[in-house]
């Protein structure tokens, strides 16, 4: 079956309500089951220094309650109608769902509607979530070497863009963070014409729409949301930065400066990662975990961004591997590509999981509103995404290696090792 | 052999909407198939009856190597060119032992579905385990264990479950250690697969849109040549309670600054008639954002950013734990929390409304679980596996729904901690020492001693 067939297996409607707020809907009647998604425009790369990891201490706020579900309510409501929620937030958005029985649907528009409309912002449940935020900040990322690494990354990486600091923010951020500086990030980033709707599964468009005018159509369209400034210098050389950390083996995270995601090469870039790091057989694979035995896992984060990002390669090693000599062969293998390119079978090696990628992504309600929101977040318009298959079958094994020519250059190279040390030296 | 030879294929109304077609390969492989959906992506998953509580004294680990060592050579294929089979075509292929089971999960675009069928059969029947591949996989292993030190949570299950079952089957990490993993020589995956492989011992699941006589046909022609292996699973006595019960086991790592805790108790086995009821305690104990323990640790105290209750159970018994974390200075404020909720359940069960908001909560979300191919095919074989009945999809609401306060009350009677749970926390031993010992005896290891 041709992936262009996909609009049809799950049709997309589509509304704008006068206060801005935009509306996707797609029917599927193969379970009693909704899921309904909230994308918020908004992420770390809204914040400034003073209110790193606002975002995400906001996402935690949203559910302590509004005006006529109270503190907690959301949730206590939504599971007792058969329901589950949860939400996220990154560099770039800001994304609340549900998961829930199809006769909750009125009840859940109910409560995103008013919490959108009214959230309540106290100083008692600020206390408290921020005391829940340092316990998450403790356990993914001051307890946990990969999120140290990944942290020293950014700041590494990002001199003057906001990517710098971590989602989840600093942690004298995250204590200093007041209750108006919550209410100015709700009123500016949480108003309708800042958000969109995604309900995937068991109802009918129309009657749906209407409901959801109902609900949502009283809320004020908020101001224009403020700009991003890109202030990020030009870098001149490698940079490099250790760290210590009574691990039994070392670590090593190294990055290069890649596109924003409206970049052409960022989809060829989706295809380079594949060839290098997905799946057993692909090359970094072959070459470090099974050839040369240095490390024991290795992977590629090439995480699609709003503004430009990075294609970050992450290796856990061997214990008593030699850095260096990992750092060796991971560069030798990059240089491959970009000296010698890569084979047309490997290029369809990657068309083909991509491919198989995305129609798993297709699979459940859930993943259907969540993939197409994001393609909507990030490419503008959800259909784009319903033709990256076509786009990727453009990608050519040359087009491969102009990008890793073009990314993948030693002097935007940034560097993270983790040392091991003795914790009781 | 031919198609002729094939057992009959029996189409069994489940409910739902739900039909499954069943028969038996004339190799003895027992099949079932289930035609759904419009997504061109096909899962097939292949159980065996063994696992780790099979793996021989001393070769802690054994199953869980074997099947990662599956994927790398074939008397037909070395592990490149199964991985080129296999991920050219946008397949994936993922390979799992679990305490009462081995499997391979396997993906497909539908169009490739009969030659990944083939290398499935090809996988289970004769893999080689080139002596180069066991070499790497050993100290790919032996080096996972040296990155997994920085996990403090899976130090935490790892403590468990080694702690808990004792010298149970059930008493090690489906990994292995490093010392049974470091002795791990060719003719350990090779004896484990002569032993435990064939298709008596197997059962295979297919979902997806697909026609059942057709698949039906490619299966037989795929794993025809397979034969032999146990009749029956791997025997698992029941275990006797759990060990060390009102012990505080520490595993000491002084550079934390957030402790994980764990605390466990015997429960029932998987697909015991008390587990619906059970489920409703469960829920309403530490399940979702809403629990009690959720209300008492994360809302109105900010002690942790996640706490759960719940229930693992298998072939031939199961556990009750609580799991959390929280920064080191306030450990024993969150022991106490979690054991006084637990109490307070045991001796008072949930409340009526409780009991009513669990069962919406469970009936809501179950379509949820079965909602993909992938996730079908892990339940219809889990079905298989632990005897649940081919009506428990369809009635599972329902059983859910009739379940009463009473029952409940029972239930968390018999299984919240009435003896005192095993306590396990991963932290700074000394600073903890203070806010544990009035919990218990205290015992110390190292992370090398769950490794």
């Amino acid at each position: 079956m041709s992936p262009r067939k996909k609009p049809e297996l799950f049709p997309v409607q589509e509304a704008r309500l006068p206060n801005g707020l935009r509306v996707r809907m797609v029917p599927d009647h193969d379970a009693p089951v909704v899921s309904l998604y909230t994308f918020f425009q908004v992420g770390s790369r809204n914040e400034r220094p003073g209110i790193t990891g606002i975002s995400h201490l906001f996402e935690h706020m949203m559910f302590n309650g509004a005006a006529k579900y109270g503190p907690k309510e959301f949730d206590e409501v939504l599971e007792s109608n058969g329901g589950r929620s949860n939400a996220y937030t990154t560099h770039d958005a800001t994304v609340y769902y549900e998961d829930f029985a199809a006769e909750a649907l009125d009840t859940v528009l109910d409560l995103e509607s008013d919490r959108m409309r009214s959230l309540t912002i106290d100083d008692r449940s600020l206390k408290s979530e921020r005391e829940v935020v340092k316990e998450e900040r403790r356990l993914r990322v001051d307890n946990e070497p990969a999120g140290l690494m990944d942290e020293a990354l950014h700041a590494l990486v990002y001199e003057a863009h906001p990517y710098r600091w971590p989602v989840i923010g600093w942690m004298g951020d995250i204590e200093a963070i007041r209750r108006e500086d919550c209410e100015a990030y709700f009123r500016t980033f949480y108003a309708p014409n800042n958000a969109t709707l995604w309900v995937a599964g068991d109802f009918e468009p129309g009657p749906l729409l209407k409901r959801i005018r109902k609900a949502y159509g009283d809320i004020p369209k908020g101001p224009a949301v403020p700009g991003v400034i890109n202030a990020e210098p030009p870098q001149r050389g490698e940079r490099r930065a250790e760290l210590r950390h009574p691990s039994r083996a070392p670590s090593l995270l190294v990055a290069y400066r890649g596109p924003q995601v409206t970049d052409p090469d960022t989809l060829t870039l989706d295809v380079l990662q594949f060839i290098l790091s997905v799946g057993e057989g692909s090359r970094l694979q072959r070459s470090l975990v099974y050839d040369k035995r240095l490390a024991v896992n290795v992977g590629v984060d090439w995480s699609w961004r709003r503004d430009p990002g990075m294609f970050a390669f992450h290796l856990e090693l061997q214990p008593g591997a030699d850095v260096r000599a990992a750092e060796d062969a991971l560069y030798a293998e990059v240089r491959r590509v970009a000296e010698q390119g890569v084979e047309a079978r490997e290029v369809e090696k990657a068309r083909n999981n991509l491919r198989a990628h995305l129609l798993r992504e297709f699979t459940s309600n859930s993943g259907r509103a969540h993939a197409l929101g994001t393609y909507e977040l990030f490419l503008g318009s959800w259909e784009h995404g319903l033709t990256l298959p076509e786009a990727y079958g453009r990608i050519d094994a040359a087009k491969v290696q102009a990008a890793a020519r073009r990314w993948l250059d030693p002097t935007q190279r940034s560097v993270v090792t983790l040392v091991p040390e003795d914790a009781r030296s | 052999m031919t198609a002729a030879k094939q057992r009959t294929l029996r189409a069994i109304d489940v409910g739902r909407g739900l039909k499954l077609h069943r028969f038996e390969t004339t190799s003895g492989l027992p099949v079932t198939v289930a035609q759904r959906g419009r997504i061109p992506l096909v899962a097939v998953r292949l159980i065996l009856s063994t696992g780790a509580a099979g793996d021989p004294p001393g070769k802690e680990g054994l199953a869980d190597f074997t099947m990662r060592l599956l994927r790398r050579g074939t008397a037909d294929r070395d592990a490149h060119a199964l991985d080129e089979a296999i991920e050219f075509v946008g397949a994936s292929l993922g390979l799992f032992a679990g305490e009462d089971q081995v499997a391979v999960a396997l993906t497909t675009p539908a169009e490739h579905l009969p030659a990944m069928l083939r290398v499935l059969s090809e996988l289970a029947r004769v893999p080689s385990f080139p002596e180069q591949e066991v070499r790497t996989e050993r100290e790919r292993s032996l080096g996972q264990f040296a990155n997994d030190v920085d996990d403090p949570s899976l130090l935490a299950d790892r403590a468990l479950i080694r702690t808990v079952w004792a010298d149970h089957p059930y008493g090690h990490d489906v990994t292995g250690t490093r010392a049974s993993v470091a002795r791990f020589g060719r003719e350990d995956p090779v004896a484990f697969h002569a032993t435990h492989f064939g298709p008596r011992p197997a059962q295979l699941f297919v979902v997806g849109a697909v026609d059942p006589d057709v698949v039906g046909r490619q299966i037989e022609e795929a794993f025809a040549p397979w034969s032999g292996g146990p009749r029956g699973g791997v025997e698992i006595p029941p275990p006797r309670g759990i060990a060390r019960g009102g012990t505080v086991v520490v595993v000491d790592r002084p550079e934390q600054t957030q402790s994980q805790v764990r605390l466990a108790g015997p429960a029932y086995r998987r697909g015991a008639p008390v587990q619906f009821a059970a489920q409703v305690v469960n829920v309403t104990l530490g399940a979702g954002f809403t629990s009690r323990l959720v209300r008492e640790v994360r809302v109105k105290r900010g002690l942790s950013y996640g706490v759960a209750s719940a229930f693992d159970t298998l072939r031939a018994g199961g556990l009750f734990s609580v799991s959390s974390f929280t920064k080191v200075e306030t450990t024993g404020q969150l022991l106490s929390v979690m054991r006084k909720e637990v109490q307070r359940m045991r001796e008072r069960g949930p409340t009526q409304a409780e009991v009513e908001k669990a069962q919406r909560y469970l009936a809501g979300l179950f379509p949820l679980r079965t909602e993909t191919n992938e996730s079908l095919a892990a339940v219809l074989a889990d079905m298989a596996l632990y005897g649940l009945g081919d009506d428990w999809l369809d009635r599972y609401q329902d059983r859910v729904r009739a379940v009463t306060r009473a029952e409940a009350s029972e239930a968390a009677a018999k299984y919240c901690f009435p003896e005192a749970p095993l306590t396990i926390v991963v932290g700074p031993a000394e600073r903890l020492r203070p806010q544990l010992e009035k919990l218990g005896p205290m015992e110390i290891l190292s992370a090398d001693d769950v490794l």
